[in-house]
Protein backbone atom coordinates (compact mmCIF):
# COMPACT_ATOMS: atom_id res chain seq x y z
CA UNK A 1 0.00 0.00 0.00
CA UNK A 2 1.49 3.39 -0.97
CA UNK A 3 1.67 6.30 1.46
CA UNK A 4 -1.27 8.12 -0.09
CA UNK A 5 -3.56 5.10 0.21
CA UNK A 6 -2.34 4.46 3.75
CA UNK A 7 -3.28 7.99 4.76
CA UNK A 8 -6.68 7.67 3.14
CA UNK A 9 -7.33 4.47 5.08
CA UNK A 10 -6.17 6.14 8.31
CA UNK A 11 -8.64 8.99 7.79
CA UNK A 12 -11.51 6.60 7.14
CA UNK A 13 -10.73 4.42 10.13
CA UNK A 14 -10.25 7.35 12.48
CA UNK A 15 -13.52 8.96 11.38
CA UNK A 16 -15.59 5.86 12.08
CA UNK A 17 -13.70 5.14 15.26
CA UNK A 18 -14.50 8.66 16.44
CA UNK A 19 -18.20 8.42 15.48
CA UNK A 20 -18.55 5.06 17.22
CA UNK A 21 -16.50 5.96 20.30
CA UNK A 22 -18.54 8.96 21.36
CA UNK A 23 -21.81 7.93 19.79
CA UNK A 24 -21.97 11.52 18.67
CA UNK A 25 -23.34 11.17 15.16
CA UNK A 26 -22.28 12.82 11.94
CA UNK A 27 -23.41 16.33 12.83
CA UNK A 28 -20.96 16.46 15.72
CA UNK A 29 -18.02 14.97 13.86
CA UNK A 30 -15.74 17.30 11.94
CA UNK A 31 -12.87 16.83 9.55
CA UNK A 32 -10.86 19.25 11.66
CA UNK A 33 -11.24 17.05 14.74
CA UNK A 34 -10.29 13.97 12.71
CA UNK A 35 -7.19 15.78 11.38
CA UNK A 36 -6.21 16.74 14.92
CA UNK A 37 -6.65 13.19 16.19
CA UNK A 38 -4.46 11.94 13.37
CA UNK A 39 -1.91 14.75 13.80
CA UNK A 40 -2.36 15.34 10.08
CA UNK A 41 -2.45 18.80 8.51
CA UNK A 42 -6.04 19.75 7.70
CA UNK A 43 -5.03 20.61 4.11
CA UNK A 44 -3.66 17.14 3.62
CA UNK A 45 -6.87 15.56 4.89
CA UNK A 46 -9.03 17.73 2.64
CA UNK A 47 -6.98 16.64 -0.36
CA UNK A 48 -8.75 13.28 0.14
CA UNK A 49 -12.15 14.29 1.47
CA UNK A 50 -13.94 17.61 1.55
CA UNK A 51 -16.72 16.61 3.94
CA UNK A 52 -17.59 13.86 6.41
CA UNK A 53 -20.33 12.86 3.99
CA UNK A 54 -17.63 12.16 1.37
CA UNK A 55 -16.02 9.66 3.74
CA UNK A 56 -19.31 7.82 4.24
CA UNK A 57 -19.98 7.85 0.52
CA UNK A 58 -16.50 6.56 -0.22
CA UNK A 59 -17.10 3.58 2.08
CA UNK A 60 -20.52 2.85 0.69
CA UNK A 61 -19.26 3.04 -2.89
CA UNK A 62 -16.23 0.90 -2.15
CA UNK A 63 -18.51 -1.94 -0.97
CA UNK A 64 -20.93 -1.48 -3.83
CA UNK A 65 -18.26 -1.39 -6.52
CA UNK A 66 -16.83 -4.65 -5.19
CA UNK A 67 -20.23 -6.32 -5.59
CA UNK A 68 -20.84 -4.79 -9.02
CA UNK A 69 -17.48 -5.90 -10.36
CA UNK A 70 -18.04 -9.38 -8.96
CA UNK A 71 -21.47 -9.62 -10.57
CA UNK A 72 -20.47 -8.15 -13.93
CA UNK A 73 -17.48 -10.42 -14.22
CA UNK A 74 -19.58 -13.43 -13.16
CA UNK A 75 -22.38 -12.59 -15.58
CA UNK A 76 -20.02 -12.56 -18.53
CA UNK A 77 -18.95 -16.13 -17.70
CA UNK A 78 -22.37 -17.71 -17.18
CA UNK A 79 -23.12 -20.60 -19.53
CA UNK A 80 -25.53 -22.88 -17.65
CA UNK A 81 -28.32 -22.37 -15.07
CA UNK A 82 -25.99 -23.83 -12.48
CA UNK A 83 -23.39 -21.15 -13.22
CA UNK A 84 -26.05 -18.50 -12.60
CA UNK A 85 -27.14 -20.13 -9.34
CA UNK A 86 -23.55 -20.30 -8.21
CA UNK A 87 -22.97 -16.65 -9.04
CA UNK A 88 -26.06 -15.67 -7.05
CA UNK A 89 -24.89 -17.60 -3.99
CA UNK A 90 -21.27 -16.48 -4.25
CA UNK A 91 -22.29 -12.86 -4.58
CA UNK A 92 -24.27 -12.95 -1.33
CA UNK A 93 -21.41 -14.73 0.43
CA UNK A 94 -18.82 -12.29 -0.89
CA UNK A 95 -20.94 -9.30 0.10
CA UNK A 96 -21.43 -10.48 3.68
CA UNK A 97 -17.85 -11.63 4.17
CA UNK A 98 -16.40 -8.36 2.95
CA UNK A 99 -18.60 -6.05 5.05
CA UNK A 100 -16.29 -3.92 7.20
CA UNK A 101 -16.75 -3.57 10.98
CA UNK A 102 -18.02 -0.01 10.65
CA UNK A 103 -20.74 -0.92 8.14
CA UNK A 104 -23.37 -0.32 10.87
CA UNK A 105 -22.34 3.32 11.21
CA UNK A 106 -22.58 3.82 7.45
CA UNK A 107 -25.93 2.02 7.27
CA UNK A 108 -27.45 4.15 10.04
CA UNK A 109 -26.35 7.45 8.53
CA UNK A 110 -27.34 6.71 4.93
CA UNK A 111 -30.89 8.16 5.09
CA UNK A 112 -29.55 11.52 6.25
CA UNK A 113 -26.70 11.95 3.82
CA UNK A 114 -28.16 12.92 0.44
CA UNK A 115 -25.26 11.51 -1.59
CA UNK A 116 -25.38 8.23 0.36
CA UNK A 117 -29.12 7.99 -0.01
CA UNK A 118 -28.77 8.42 -3.76
CA UNK A 119 -26.08 5.76 -3.81
CA UNK A 120 -28.31 3.36 -1.85
CA UNK A 121 -31.15 3.91 -4.34
CA UNK A 122 -28.80 3.43 -7.27
CA UNK A 123 -27.40 0.21 -5.83
CA UNK A 124 -30.84 -1.17 -5.00
CA UNK A 125 -31.96 -0.54 -8.54
CA UNK A 126 -28.75 -2.10 -9.93
CA UNK A 127 -29.24 -5.18 -7.75
CA UNK A 128 -32.84 -5.52 -8.82
CA UNK A 129 -31.89 -5.41 -12.49
CA UNK A 130 -28.92 -7.73 -12.10
CA UNK A 131 -30.54 -10.25 -9.75
CA UNK A 132 -33.43 -10.44 -12.21
CA UNK A 133 -31.03 -11.35 -15.02
CA UNK A 134 -29.36 -13.99 -12.85
CA UNK A 135 -32.65 -15.47 -11.61
CA UNK A 136 -33.95 -15.63 -15.19
CA UNK A 137 -30.93 -17.67 -16.23
CA UNK A 138 -30.53 -19.72 -13.06
CA UNK A 139 -34.18 -20.64 -12.60
CA UNK A 140 -35.52 -20.58 -16.17
CA UNK A 141 -39.17 -20.86 -17.15
CA UNK A 142 -40.64 -18.17 -14.97
CA UNK A 143 -43.09 -15.78 -16.58
CA UNK A 144 -42.19 -12.07 -16.45
CA UNK A 145 -44.57 -10.96 -13.62
CA UNK A 146 -43.40 -13.88 -11.42
CA UNK A 147 -39.81 -13.01 -12.17
CA UNK A 148 -40.44 -9.40 -11.15
CA UNK A 149 -42.25 -10.26 -7.94
CA UNK A 150 -39.70 -12.85 -6.89
CA UNK A 151 -36.83 -10.48 -7.63
CA UNK A 152 -38.46 -7.85 -5.41
CA UNK A 153 -38.65 -10.37 -2.58
CA UNK A 154 -35.04 -11.41 -3.09
CA UNK A 155 -33.86 -7.80 -3.02
CA UNK A 156 -35.84 -6.92 0.10
CA UNK A 157 -34.55 -10.07 1.81
CA UNK A 158 -31.02 -9.15 0.78
CA UNK A 159 -31.40 -5.74 2.41
CA UNK A 160 -32.80 -7.41 5.54
CA UNK A 161 -29.68 -9.55 5.66
CA UNK A 162 -27.52 -6.51 5.01
CA UNK A 163 -29.02 -4.67 7.97
CA UNK A 164 -28.70 -7.72 10.21
CA UNK A 165 -25.04 -8.15 9.28
CA UNK A 166 -24.16 -4.53 9.96
CA UNK A 167 -25.05 -5.17 13.61
CA UNK A 168 -23.69 -8.69 13.90
CA UNK A 169 -20.15 -9.89 14.45
CA UNK A 170 -18.34 -11.88 11.77
CA UNK A 171 -19.14 -15.27 13.34
CA UNK A 172 -22.88 -14.57 13.51
CA UNK A 173 -22.85 -13.22 9.95
CA UNK A 174 -21.26 -16.42 8.71
CA UNK A 175 -23.66 -18.64 10.66
CA UNK A 176 -26.76 -17.17 9.04
CA UNK A 177 -25.41 -17.08 5.51
CA UNK A 178 -26.10 -20.66 4.41
CA UNK A 179 -29.59 -20.67 5.89
CA UNK A 180 -30.36 -17.42 4.12
CA UNK A 181 -29.16 -18.73 0.76
CA UNK A 182 -31.13 -21.97 1.25
CA UNK A 183 -34.26 -20.01 2.00
CA UNK A 184 -33.91 -17.96 -1.19
CA UNK A 185 -33.22 -21.11 -3.18
CA UNK A 186 -36.42 -22.69 -1.93
CA UNK A 187 -38.30 -19.55 -2.82
CA UNK A 188 -36.83 -19.41 -6.33
CA UNK A 189 -37.52 -23.08 -7.03
CA UNK A 190 -41.21 -22.24 -6.97
CA UNK A 191 -41.62 -21.61 -10.68
CA UNK A 192 -45.25 -20.57 -10.76
CA UNK A 193 -45.18 -18.67 -7.48
CA UNK A 194 -48.73 -19.33 -6.31
CA UNK B 1 -57.76 18.04 28.99
CA UNK B 2 -56.66 14.54 27.97
CA UNK B 3 -57.88 15.15 24.43
CA UNK B 4 -56.08 18.45 24.13
CA UNK B 5 -52.82 16.96 25.35
CA UNK B 6 -53.15 14.10 22.85
CA UNK B 7 -53.86 16.63 20.11
CA UNK B 8 -50.84 18.70 21.08
CA UNK B 9 -48.60 15.63 21.09
CA UNK B 10 -49.89 14.57 17.66
CA UNK B 11 -49.33 18.04 16.29
CA UNK B 12 -45.78 18.12 17.66
CA UNK B 13 -45.00 14.81 15.96
CA UNK B 14 -46.46 16.09 12.68
CA UNK B 15 -44.38 19.28 12.89
CA UNK B 16 -41.22 17.35 13.65
CA UNK B 17 -41.84 15.05 10.69
CA UNK B 18 -42.63 17.89 8.34
CA UNK B 19 -39.39 19.68 9.33
CA UNK B 20 -37.47 16.49 8.79
CA UNK B 21 -39.11 15.91 5.40
CA UNK B 22 -38.17 19.45 4.37
CA UNK B 23 -34.64 19.75 5.80
CA UNK B 24 -33.50 16.12 5.78
CA UNK B 25 -31.59 16.84 8.98
CA UNK B 26 -32.56 15.75 12.49
CA UNK B 27 -30.66 18.73 13.86
CA UNK B 28 -33.20 21.00 12.19
CA UNK B 29 -35.95 19.65 14.45
CA UNK B 30 -36.06 22.03 17.37
CA UNK B 31 -38.47 22.01 20.32
CA UNK B 32 -38.47 25.81 20.59
CA UNK B 33 -39.43 26.23 16.94
CA UNK B 34 -42.14 23.57 17.20
CA UNK B 35 -43.56 25.24 20.34
CA UNK B 36 -43.66 28.53 18.49
CA UNK B 37 -45.40 27.03 15.49
CA UNK B 38 -47.98 25.35 17.72
CA UNK B 39 -48.50 28.54 19.65
CA UNK B 40 -47.64 27.05 23.03
CA UNK B 41 -44.78 27.86 25.36
CA UNK B 42 -41.63 25.79 25.31
CA UNK B 43 -42.34 24.81 28.93
CA UNK B 44 -45.70 23.33 27.96
CA UNK B 45 -44.16 21.32 25.14
CA UNK B 46 -41.37 20.18 27.43
CA UNK B 47 -43.90 18.58 29.78
CA UNK B 48 -44.42 16.04 26.98
CA UNK B 49 -41.06 15.93 25.21
CA UNK B 50 -37.58 16.56 26.54
CA UNK B 51 -35.90 16.76 23.10
CA UNK B 52 -36.42 16.22 19.40
CA UNK B 53 -35.19 12.67 19.84
CA UNK B 54 -37.83 12.18 22.53
CA UNK B 55 -40.57 13.09 20.02
CA UNK B 56 -39.44 10.36 17.66
CA UNK B 57 -38.85 7.69 20.28
CA UNK B 58 -42.29 8.25 21.82
CA UNK B 59 -43.97 8.15 18.40
CA UNK B 60 -42.09 4.96 17.58
CA UNK B 61 -43.11 3.35 20.89
CA UNK B 62 -46.73 4.41 20.48
CA UNK B 63 -47.01 2.72 17.07
CA UNK B 64 -45.36 -0.49 18.23
CA UNK B 65 -47.29 -0.65 21.53
CA UNK B 66 -50.53 -0.47 19.61
CA UNK B 67 -49.38 -3.19 17.22
CA UNK B 68 -48.28 -5.46 20.06
CA UNK B 69 -51.59 -4.97 21.88
CA UNK B 70 -53.51 -6.04 18.79
CA UNK B 71 -51.18 -8.97 18.21
CA UNK B 72 -51.33 -10.16 21.84
CA UNK B 73 -55.13 -10.25 21.70
CA UNK B 74 -54.98 -12.51 18.64
CA UNK B 75 -52.37 -14.75 20.26
CA UNK B 76 -54.41 -15.02 23.46
CA UNK B 77 -57.46 -16.26 21.56
CA UNK B 78 -55.51 -18.85 19.54
CA UNK B 79 -56.01 -22.52 20.39
CA UNK B 80 -55.14 -24.60 17.31
CA UNK B 81 -52.14 -24.52 14.92
CA UNK B 82 -54.45 -22.85 12.40
CA UNK B 83 -55.27 -20.09 14.92
CA UNK B 84 -51.58 -19.51 15.61
CA UNK B 85 -50.87 -19.30 11.90
CA UNK B 86 -53.66 -16.75 11.60
CA UNK B 87 -52.23 -14.76 14.49
CA UNK B 88 -48.85 -14.83 12.77
CA UNK B 89 -50.38 -13.62 9.51
CA UNK B 90 -52.52 -11.01 11.22
CA UNK B 91 -49.41 -9.31 12.58
CA UNK B 92 -48.09 -8.59 9.08
CA UNK B 93 -51.50 -7.47 7.86
CA UNK B 94 -51.98 -5.10 10.76
CA UNK B 95 -48.44 -3.82 10.42
CA UNK B 96 -48.97 -2.85 6.79
CA UNK B 97 -52.50 -1.51 7.35
CA UNK B 98 -51.39 0.84 10.10
CA UNK B 99 -48.24 2.16 8.40
CA UNK B 100 -48.50 5.91 8.09
CA UNK B 101 -47.49 7.85 5.01
CA UNK B 102 -44.47 9.04 6.97
CA UNK B 103 -43.37 5.54 7.88
CA UNK B 104 -40.24 5.97 5.78
CA UNK B 105 -39.02 8.84 7.96
CA UNK B 106 -39.93 7.03 11.16
CA UNK B 107 -37.86 4.09 9.96
CA UNK B 108 -34.91 6.35 9.15
CA UNK B 109 -35.09 7.81 12.66
CA UNK B 110 -35.25 4.38 14.25
CA UNK B 111 -31.96 3.51 12.53
CA UNK B 112 -30.24 6.79 13.34
CA UNK B 113 -31.05 8.30 16.74
CA UNK B 114 -29.31 6.47 19.61
CA UNK B 115 -32.42 6.11 21.81
CA UNK B 116 -34.47 4.97 18.83
CA UNK B 117 -31.82 2.43 17.82
CA UNK B 118 -31.83 1.05 21.35
CA UNK B 119 -35.62 0.74 21.34
CA UNK B 120 -35.57 -0.78 17.86
CA UNK B 121 -33.16 -3.47 19.06
CA UNK B 122 -35.25 -4.18 22.13
CA UNK B 123 -38.41 -4.36 20.06
CA UNK B 124 -36.77 -6.55 17.45
CA UNK B 125 -36.07 -9.10 20.18
CA UNK B 126 -39.64 -8.86 21.38
CA UNK B 127 -40.97 -9.45 17.86
CA UNK B 128 -38.50 -12.29 17.38
CA UNK B 129 -39.68 -14.04 20.56
CA UNK B 130 -43.29 -13.81 19.46
CA UNK B 131 -42.40 -15.12 16.00
CA UNK B 132 -40.64 -18.06 17.64
CA UNK B 133 -43.59 -18.91 19.87
CA UNK B 134 -46.09 -18.60 17.00
CA UNK B 135 -43.97 -20.65 14.58
CA UNK B 136 -43.61 -23.37 17.23
CA UNK B 137 -47.36 -23.58 17.74
CA UNK B 138 -48.47 -22.85 14.19
CA UNK B 139 -46.02 -25.17 12.45
CA UNK B 140 -45.49 -27.89 15.08
CA UNK B 141 -42.88 -30.63 14.86
CA UNK B 142 -39.79 -28.54 14.25
CA UNK B 143 -36.82 -29.26 16.49
CA UNK B 144 -35.42 -26.41 18.55
CA UNK B 145 -32.47 -25.71 16.28
CA UNK B 146 -34.62 -25.52 13.18
CA UNK B 147 -37.07 -23.30 15.03
CA UNK B 148 -34.24 -21.01 16.09
CA UNK B 149 -32.75 -20.72 12.61
CA UNK B 150 -36.07 -20.24 10.86
CA UNK B 151 -37.13 -17.60 13.37
CA UNK B 152 -33.90 -15.69 12.76
CA UNK B 153 -34.48 -15.77 9.02
CA UNK B 154 -38.09 -14.65 9.31
CA UNK B 155 -36.99 -11.75 11.49
CA UNK B 156 -34.28 -10.77 9.03
CA UNK B 157 -36.58 -10.78 6.03
CA UNK B 158 -39.31 -9.00 7.99
CA UNK B 159 -36.93 -6.12 8.68
CA UNK B 160 -35.94 -6.12 5.01
CA UNK B 161 -39.65 -6.03 4.19
CA UNK B 162 -40.11 -2.99 6.43
CA UNK B 163 -37.32 -1.15 4.62
CA UNK B 164 -39.03 -1.98 1.32
CA UNK B 165 -42.69 -1.44 2.12
CA UNK B 166 -42.37 1.98 3.78
CA UNK B 167 -41.30 3.41 0.43
CA UNK B 168 -44.37 2.10 -1.42
CA UNK B 169 -47.84 3.55 -1.80
CA UNK B 170 -50.83 1.88 -0.12
CA UNK B 171 -51.85 -0.37 -3.04
CA UNK B 172 -48.31 -1.50 -3.68
CA UNK B 173 -47.86 -2.24 0.02
CA UNK B 174 -50.79 -4.67 -0.04
CA UNK B 175 -49.51 -6.45 -3.15
CA UNK B 176 -46.04 -6.73 -1.69
CA UNK B 177 -47.46 -8.06 1.58
CA UNK B 178 -49.25 -10.87 -0.26
CA UNK B 179 -46.03 -12.04 -1.90
CA UNK B 180 -44.04 -11.64 1.28
CA UNK B 181 -46.49 -13.75 3.28
CA UNK B 182 -46.45 -16.45 0.63
CA UNK B 183 -42.68 -16.55 0.69
CA UNK B 184 -42.42 -16.97 4.45
CA UNK B 185 -45.23 -19.51 4.51
CA UNK B 186 -43.38 -21.62 1.98
CA UNK B 187 -40.26 -21.34 4.09
CA UNK B 188 -42.05 -22.39 7.27
CA UNK B 189 -43.71 -25.40 5.65
CA UNK B 190 -40.25 -26.91 5.36
CA UNK B 191 -40.27 -28.79 8.67
CA UNK B 192 -36.77 -30.24 8.57
CA UNK B 193 -35.19 -27.23 6.94
CA UNK B 194 -32.60 -28.84 4.69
Amino acid sequence: MDKKTKNKVRIIEKTFESVKRDNKGIANTSLLAVAEELSMPYEELTSFFLTIEDIYLNEQQRNNIKVEEFLESGLSKIKTPNDAKELFEDCIKMFVESLPDHSGVVWAATPFLPKCLEEKKRMKSYLKKTFKRIIKRGWPGKIEPVLDRQTDLVVLSFYGLYEFCTRANKKTRKAILNDFINMLNLHLQDRLFF
Amino acid sequence: MVNSSIKLKDKAVKRAISTLRKDKRVEAVNLGVIANELDVSLEVLQTYYSSAEDIFIKAQKKDWDSLHRYWDKRIKKAKTPGDYKDAFDSFFERFVETLSKDADLMLDMSCYLPACIKYREWNRNKVRKKFSSLIKKGWPGKDDKVLERQTELITIVFYGFIDHVVHLNKDERIKSLRDFRNMINLHLQDRKFF
